[in-house]
């Protein structure tokens, strides 16, 4: 079977790289990375959160000896009941006392003087402290509703907590929900960055590679310059998407694997303090601290307000885009060059409006509908840096996308064109120091 | 029968002209030679024929149809500027390269056991090239040139670079090839191997075509019709009697009576006239034409001066 030319260059070029130790070192380590930081971090997370056992001295029997505790909530802390004066000494020494972490003194004055005092072995962190506090607060509530002739059934639903939501008249998302959107959003914008970053600068140096060993002159005897450049950015490209798809076939697998062996409680949601979201069960008390706010958004717009198809798609193809644009650059500079050293001269320009893209990235943070953020969104060489992050928000118009790609591909076809001149001369050209200025002749030639 | 013909080749580069109007032709079965100095355009040339990069203006035929991008595969070119890739394998390697000419996976690996076989080196089919010596990886450079059978070989300066054995090698195997059939067409600095191998020359010279021709019509254009005459007797007779009809270019004492001297004929004097007038003052041994060498032709051609009996007289 014959294989067309291009196909001949790409073939070789992607299974020399894929053959690399470094390909395959960095492809397998870079998951084991990332899942094991996931992991360390919700260990650490559990950790934090320990569980409080509290023991309430309660020689009154204010509390009936239970706490009600809704149906769908992961308690911080257990309350066990002591129908007596526990004092600190006794805490402090009795054999029977030493499982408790948590001391609270429920004296029969808290009817009339509201106070509640505890002591503690090690110090449960606030959101145990103010889970203690809630718990106790309601449960005298409920004793003060009894004693008035509430029923306890009336005053629990009386206590459900109402969901309260300000909507913006013009249907524009949650401000909050989309400042958390965004970040979402700068997170792809600074892996395309670094994607197109290093990938393009893989395409520089394999076609520096095959200047600096003299053997381009006798593959572009065989074929065309610019098929030999075209070939060469493809295979670095399939490279990188070879490397994004075993590492998310491997990031998932490590995660089921660990998830059902060695950590099964740590990877149940459930157990992630305040990530799961609370439902609305009547009949459950809920207090308003019981989840902090800020988590319970985290998780609103992770799970229902970034849409992570179309930010996966898109950045797909703003990567492609992206890295042609700037993967036919760095090949005009690499053909330009006799060895890497003499690259950084000439890489300066082309480096700048990268890394400006990612300040605009870090700039229109909070407001990425503004003008600076619509601007760049459109300019090819930041627009797939600065567009994700807005996309990501969920405000920009379907046809800001197609414009902002439509400019983007239409770039990347005029600088491919470009490098493709300038590369055909470039490789030829040993031992000459070059500037931009006689590359831009070269076009001509 | 012609093999490859370039019909008024221009190739200018920002404010400077490679190639000069270059109209050269070369027939199938015989040995080119493509020579100049450095920086003449000798590797402009080629390029342009290898369809590297494309003329200003003029054309390329290869046996009398201008050329196409399949021909390439008809074609076998080691540049002057050639490597191999480090990391790679030599047997993948080869075949890439073959393959990229156009031939298929079969057929390559069949031919590259052949070449392989016949250098003997067969064991270095899965060393990297990096580890090869020099002279080893310009055997494989060699091989990656010609494994697809061109019908028309050209070589950048082949004999650079190379070690005196594999240039030995590489001689035999180019004149092994021009038995078979192949049209070779090389460039080099080294008159010695055009004057023992090429058929043909031309010469260019600041982009310019400067002489075209068989190696022996140029020899015969480029005689200065001198001759050297060995004879017994006095120089200084021998050098009287020259006159205003002949010049004494120089001369040197084999013994004490025996001399040679290279005399030039001037104002369309034949060697007969040259001998008539010198047989009654010496007595001739032996008469020679001085044939001008390669390097005689190169250096004339490239200094300007005109064909045919130098700058003395005209």
């Amino acid at each position: 079977m014959k294989m067309s030319k291009i196909g001949l260059v790409i073939g070789r070029e992607y299974m020399s790289r894929v053959r690399k130790k470094t390909f395959i070192l960095l492809t397998i380590l870079i998951p084991i990375l990332v899942v094991g930081l996931m992991f360390l971090a919700m260990w650490l997370g559990i950790e934090k959160t320990k569980h409080v056992k509290v023991l309430v001295a309660d020689p009154n029997g204010l509390c009936e000896g239970e706490i009600f505790i809704g149906q769908d909530e992961n308690p911080p802390a257990t309350f066990y009941f002591y129908e007596d004066f526990v004092d600190s000494a006794d805490f402090a020494g009795r054999a029977d006392f030493q499982e408790y972490d948590v001391l609270i003194a429920l004296n029969p004055e808290v009817i009339t003087n509201k106070k509640i005092g505890g002591l503690y072995r090690e110090q449960p962190n606030s959101e145990t402290t103010t889970y203690i506090r809630n718990k106790l607060e309601l449960r005298l509530e409920e004793y003060f509703a009894k004693h008035k002739g509430v029923p306890l059934e009336t005053y629990r639903e009386i206590r459900t907590p109402t969901h309260f939501k300000l909507k913006a008249l013009d249907d524009s998302p949650d401000k909050e929900l989309q400042e958390i959107a965004q970040v979402i959003g700068l997170v792809f914008s600074i892996f395309i960055f670094i994607f197109i970053l290093v990938y393009a600068a893989q395409v520089m140096r394999s076609v520096i590679e095959e200047k600096t060993s003299r053997v381009v002159e006798i593959i572009v005897s065989s074929i065309q310059p610019r098929k030999l450049m075209m070939g060469k950015i493809v295979a670095v490209g399939l490279v990188g998407m070879t490397q994004f798809l075993i590492w998310i076939i491997l990031i998932s697998v490590f995660m089921v694997v660990l998830q059902s062996t060695i950590f099964p409680d740590f990877s149940d949601p459930s157990n992630w303090q305040g990530i799961a979201e609370t439902g609305n069960v009547p009949g459950q008390i809920q207090t308003a601290m019981e989840t902090s706010g800020e988590r319970s958004i985290w998780a609103d717009a992770i799970y229902h307000h970034v849409d992570w198809v179309a930010l996966i798609i898109l950045f797909l193809i703003y990567f492609i885009g992206g890295y042609l644009l700037y993967g036919s650059l760095f090949a005009m500079i690499g053909s330009a060059v006799d060895s890497e050293t003499d690259t950084q001269q000439l890489m300066l320009p082309v480096m700048m409006p990268l890394m400006f893209s990612y300040l605009v990235s870090i700039m229109i943070m909070g407001n990425p509908d503004g003008g600076t953020a619509i601007a760049f969104s459109h300019i090819p060489f930041s627009s797939p840096i600065v567009m994700l992050q807005r996309v990501a928000t969920g405000t920009v118009p379907f046809y800001e996308v197609l414009i902002s790609l439509a400019l983007l591909i239409a770039t990347f076809l005029m600088t491919t064109y470009l490098a493709g001149k300038i590369y055909r001369v470039g490789i030829l050209m040993y031992g000459k120091k070059v500037s931009w200025k006689e590359i831009i002749k070269w076009i001509r030639y | 029968m012609e093999m490859l013909r370039t019909e008024n080749i221009v190739k200018q580069y920002a404010g400077h002209k490679a190639l000069d109007d270059i109209t050269i032709s070369t027939k199938k079965g015989e040995i080119f030679g493509l020579l100049g100095p450095n920086g003449a355009g000798k590797t402009s040339l080629i390029r342009i024929i290898n369809q590297i990069t494309g003329p200003d203006s003029g054309k390329v035929y290869l046996q009398g149809k201008e050329i196409k991008r399949e021909d390439i595969a008809r074609i076998g070119y080691l540049p002057e500027e050639r490597g191999l890739y480090k990391k790679m394998k030599v047997k993948e390697q080869a075949l890439y390269f073959a393959r990229l000419k156009g031939m298929s996976k079969q057929d390559a690996k069949k031919k590259l056991e052949e070449w392989f076989e016949k250098f003997e080196i067969t064991s270095w089919y899965d060393k990297k090239v990096e580890e090869l010596s020099k002279g080893m990886a310009q055997k494989i450079q060699f091989i990656t040139t010609v494994i697809h059978e061109p019908e028309l070989l050209i070589l950048d300066e082949p004999f650079s670079g190379f070690d005196p054995i594999n240039t030995e090698l590489i001689k035999s195997e180019i004149l092994r090839l021009k038995e078979s059939g192949t049209s070779i067409m090389l460039s080099t600095h080294n008159m010695n191997s055009v004057e023992e191998i090429c058929d043909s020359i031309a010469l260019i010279n600041q982009s310019k075509l400067v002489v075209n021709g068989s190696l022996k019509e140029v020899k015969e254009r480029y005689r200065t019709h001198t001759y050297a005459v060995q004879f017994k007797g006095l120089m200084f007779g021998f050098a009287n009697a020259l006159f205003a009809s002949f010049a004494l270019e120089h001369s040197e004492q084999i013994d004490e009576d025996r001399a040679i001297a290279h005399v030039k004929l001037l104002k369309g004097n034949t060697l007969n006239d040259l001998l008539r007038t010198v047989m009654p003052v010496v007595e001739i041994e032996a008469v020679n034409e001085v044939i001008p060498t390669m390097n005689d032709i190169f250096i004339r051609a490239v200094k300007g001066e005109t064909e045919e009996g130098g700058d003395e007289n005209e």
